[in-house]
């Protein structure tokens, strides 16, 4: 399979932004620097892949898992990233549940309604005998008015 | 009746109203709640990189976000490293030697010289 070189690269807008919030205002970045920032961020995912697939043989399984890519981090004597990692993943699958949950109200809505259009209907006859009461209500107040 | 004759033959001004919106030709922001940026860099991109590895059989979706939020906080670490060695220059633009000169002085950074060697045809 030919894999273009520019397909492992992550996008240059990205990168840029990244840096240029990190950075002081004011400051610029050479484009050969980023190109090079960007080259080397492809890398780093590459060789955190490798540790953490290290990591995931080492547990006999074939799925790498957040946890193996923490483990990768201190191995590669990141560990000031694992926290503000651990945070991030939090927040995301606090975000996934959210998500999973939504569509599954979805579903219920829908089940819900397809129930309860069942029930309106023995409901309605329940009202027309409610209204038929009220309007002998209200000619009896008429009466009354009229005297 | 005057006053709607002079202001035009009828062209609708588009400055005035809220039509004249101008259309964004920036693709849509993520949904992520105010603070909380999640992760900015493409998934997909980042699952291309993982899946580049031969050794690697599946990641889970969990794996590919860390790494990407990972490869974020990356970024900045390195551009702040390679912006001392630009100051101390008293510069105020940050040069390619500028990080050449951060990849050696951290230890950390240490793969990036290996693996630039060993992966050529990836990073030309």
């Amino acid at each position: 399979m030919a894999e273009r070189p520019e397909d492992l690269n992550l996008p240059n807008a990205v990168i840029t932004r990244i840096i240029k919030e990190a950075l002081p205002d004011g400051v610029n970045i050479s484009k050969e620097a980023r190109s090079a920032i960007s080259r080397a961020a492809s890398v780093f995912v590459l060789y955190a892949t490798s540790c953490a697939n290290n990591f995931a043989m080492k547990g006999k399984r074939k799925t790498l898992n957040a946890t193996d890519v923490l483990s990768a981090m201190e191995e590669m004597e990141f560990q000031r990233f694992v926290t503000p990692l651990k945070e991030a993943l939090e927040a995301y699958r606090r975000e996934q549940k959210g998500k999973k949950e939504a569509s599954e109200q979805k579903k219920k809505d829908k089940d819900k309604k397809t129930d309860s259009e069942e029930q309106d209907k023995s409901r309605d006859e329940d009202n027309d005998e409610d209204e038929e009461r009220l309007e002998e209500e209200e000619q009896n107040e008429e009466e009354e008015v009229d005297n | 009746m005057a006053a709607a004759a002079a202001s035009g033959s009828g062209t609708p001004r588009e400055e005035d109203g809220p039509a004249g919106e101008a259309v964004a030709s920036q693709p849509p922001a993520p949904t992520t709640a105010p603070g909380a940026r999640l992760s900015r860099l493409p998934l997909a991109r980042v699952k291309a990189l993982v899946k580049a590895d031969p050794d690697v059989t599946l990641a889970g979706q969990e794996a590919i976000f860390i790494l990407a939020r990972a490869a974020e906080l990356f970024v900045e670490t390195i551009a702040k490293d390679a912006y001392c060695c630009a100051q101390q220059g008293k510069r105020k633009t940050l040069q390619r030697r500028d990080l050449d000169n951060a990849i050696e002085a951290v230890d950390e950074f240490a793969f990036l010289e290996d693996w630039a060697l060993t992966l050529p045809s990836l990073l030309h």
